[in-house]
Order: structure tokens, then sequence, then C-alpha cells
């Protein structure tokens, strides 16, 4: 498993000393903590804080280390705690953290508690910087910035919390960018990416090799299609995409479908189901058909599909693994929020 | 909605849907509103979040249960959905 957040104790860990021991001169960074978190944010990893200390010392923290906390947990709770709320919070799974304690009592309650954790000492950690677990295959632009646009997200869910009034509207006072068009070879990298670490939003149970991705790119009886994302929060980059097999009779199909987490509650996944009903109604098809594997950690995509007035033939229990969703397309399109601009070409 | 039962759960989604979504104004739902679709305007991160909070609350797993997620069509519905089951 590819470890996407590192989870930081402070004191004695990614600080070289107690935060409350010395409160006129408080902890430098550690050299060799820094350096290894520093090494993971460029390869994409974010990070987080659990740590037993009151809030200033996150801000302590991201001051002395420049870093980007996509999270900090601080209070006398138990670790796991903190864990579990991080991982609910980044919408990750346990299985993609690992949680770095100088404190060999809280690396075993976290063990204990949350077993998919990958749990480190500070001397683990100096070296696993080049374990497998923290070396996805590429970095993509997109990657590197990852931390970055975690604390973006913060801080527009901070607003979102305290905005009155319907999720359009606050899409809206975000000036929300959504931008649909097709691929180029350049985007390749990042789909391949995406196709590797969508689990919530993605209809296939495996990834799609770059070599296929680029074929597609070039077959005139697919389309393949990219989803860019931005706000006055930020710039999230090319957070979804899509392929579609133009059949020769009149069912289109979305041999794949995935998007970004990070891109949730964005309107996004409905911006693109739109846009594809459109495509293939203009296209002559009259359904849409979208394939997809249907498992508990995908049920945001069929909340999605449901929402954009897809079905599957079968109802009731999810039986067999993969169900067929479909929409007719050849009735009046759907109707693209203002916010959604889309090139048509490819 | 006549079944008592269900009266229950319908007033207690609402508290959910409030709290999953973060308005207020959406207690006054209707039982009979779309929950997809403008108005409430329910969407895969609130959706999931309800969804959530539903199986916590009533020990209900409406997506494994429901492939379709047809139960999501109303407050209505879901209740239906949840008294059938916690019955």
């Amino acid at each position: 498993m590819i470890v996407k957040c590192v989870i930081w104790d402070l004191d004695n860990t990614l600080l070289s000393g107690v935060f409350l021991e010395s409160p006129d001169r408080p902890p430098a960074a550690d050299p060799a903590m820094l350096a290894a978190a520093a090494t993971l944010r460029d390869r994409g990893v974010i990070h987080a804080i659990a740590s037993r200390n009151p809030p200033e010392a996150a801000a302590h923290a991201t001051r002395v280390t420049g870093l980007d906390f996509a999270a900090a947990e601080c209070g006398w709770g138990p670790k796991s705690d903190a864990v579990r709320r991080i991982v609910a919070g980044l919408d990750i799974g346990a299985d993609a953290v690992a949680f770095v304690d100088d404190d060999l009592y809280e690396r075993a309650e976290v063990s204990l508690a949350v077993p998919e954790a990958l749990v480190l000492s500070p001397e683990d950690m100096a070296e696993a910087v080049g374990w497998p677990e923290f070396s996805p295959g590429l970095v993509t632009a997109e990657a590197r910035r990852r931390g970055q646009m975690y604390a973006q997200r913060r801080l527009r869910l901070q607003e979102a919390r305290s905005f009155a009034g319907s999720r359009d509207e606050f899409l809206r006072y975000c000036a929300t960018e959504v931008v649909i068009g097709p691929a180029t070879d350049a985007d390749v990298p990042r789909l391949h990416e995406l196709s590797v670490r969508t689990h919530q939003f993605n209809t296939a149970g495996e990834a799609m090799s770059e070599t296929a991705l680029r074929e597609l790119v070039a077959s005139p009886a697919h389309q393949v299609t990219t989803v860019r994302l931005r706000d006055r929060f930020g710039d999230d980059g090319l957070v979804g995409g899509s392929v579609v097999e133009r059949g020769a009779g009149r069912d289109w199909r979305v041999t794949l479908l995935m998007m970004s987490c990070r891109a949730m509650g964005r309107g996004v996944i409905e911006a693109l189901l739109a846009w594809l009903a459109r495509s293939a109604g203009r296209g002559g098809a009259a359904t849409l058909a979208v394939p997809c594997l249907v498992s508990p950690r995908n049920t945001p995509l069929r909340l999605a599909l449901s929402g954009s007035g897809f079905r599957a033939a079968e109802s009731g229990r999810p039986g067999q693994p993969a169900a067929v969703f479909r929409r007719p397309v050849s009735g009046p399109p759907p109707e693209l929020p203002d916010w959604v601009s889309a090139s048509e070409a490819g | 909605m006549s079944d008592p039962a269900a009266a229950d759960v319908t007033a207690e989604l609402r508290d959910i849907l409030v709290r999953a979504t973060g308005r207020a104004e959406l207690r006054g739902v209707a039982d009979e509103q779309p929950l997809f679709g403008s108005g409430v305007g329910l969407d895969s991160l609130t959706g999931t979040l309800l969804l959530r909070e539903v199986h916590r609350r009533f020990g209900v797993d409406v997506a494994g249960e429901d492939l379709n997620l047809d139960a999501l069509a109303t407050l209505g519905t879901l209740a239906a959905f949840i008294a059938e089951r916690a019955a």
C-alpha cells in the first residue's frame, strides 16, 4: 500500500525537543525528520500532526518546518483517536497513513487500535523514505502540490461551515471553475496516477497503464476526457477523467470514470456525468452505459450516478460485483451549471 | 406517512440531513420532496455523510442493500426503508 499521508508526533519527533518545556525558546525542527518530510512532500505525500500539546504547537511546527499540514490534532486523548479523525477528515484509508512517534507506548497504542496504519519510530522514518510504500512510481505536478491543496481545502471547509446557503450558492461564491476537455498525451501520466490512486470515485477495479491510456487517446473509437478544477482558494489541476467507447450501436459505454476524492462535494462528478450524457446524445447515442464495480468503498460514486439519473437494470441488494448503470440520452440534454466550461473537440 | 414508527424515523432523518448538509433550513423539507437535484441538492459528499449516519443510528446499511439507492428518493422513502428493516 502506498502511504498518502504521514501523521507526525511533535515532541522529540518532528521537533528536536519538547514544546511545553521551553516556552521562551520553543524547539526547532528535527533536521533528519524535516529532510524526510520535505522529500516525501515533493513525492506528493501529505503531512498531518497528532500531538499531546495545545493547538499553538501545530502553529509553531508549521512555522519552523515550512510544511503545509493537511490536518492537525492537538489534545490529550488517545493518539489512535487523533489518527482516526485525521483519516476520516481527509477521506483516505487508514491503510494509506504512516504514524511516526518517538514514544514506544504511543506507537503500540496506535498499532493495536489502527492495525492498518504503518507505525514507525523516527529512526524507521529516516530509512523508510527509501521504502516502496513511500515511493509512488511517478510524481506529477498535482502530486507535488498535494499538501498545499489539502491546506487550501481546510480553508474552503472552514468557510463552507459558516456559509448560509445551498451547495450551488457556495460553489458560485468560491468562484468554482470546472473545465472539461479532450485528453492529450501530456495528460496521460496524471490520468494513470488517478487510475491508481482513486477508489471512492472509480468504476474500475484496477489501474490503467500509461501505454493503454496513450492508445486510447489516439484511438478514433474512444473519447478520453479530462476534468480540471480551480476556485479562489486554489488550483487543484486535473482531478478527474473518463474513457468512453463510442459504440457503433446506440449505446456509448464509459469504460473508465474516475475522480480524485479531493474534488468531492464540489460539483465535479455531477458536471462530468452531465457532460458525458450531452456528448453521447449529440453523438447519436440512445443510452450512456457506465459499467461499475460495486464495492463499499465507491458508494460516493453510486450516489453521483443515482443523483444524475443512472440506474442499473437489476435492483435490490447489490448482487454481482459489477453492475451496468444506464441513462437515456436521446431526450433533452441535462443542464450544465454555469461554472462548468467545456471544449467539445475530441 | 401514517405509520408512527416511520414518522419518528422521518423526524430523526431530518436532523441527520441538517447535520450532513450544514443547512438548518432543510429542517422544513417535506417527506415527499426529492433529495437529489435542485432544492435539497444531495450530492455524493452529503449523501455519503447521510448514509454513514443512518448506518450508525439505525444499523441499516442502505448502500449495501439497495443497488440503485432508490431508498434515497425522499425522506419518506428512506424512513420506510429503515422502518421495514429495523422492525
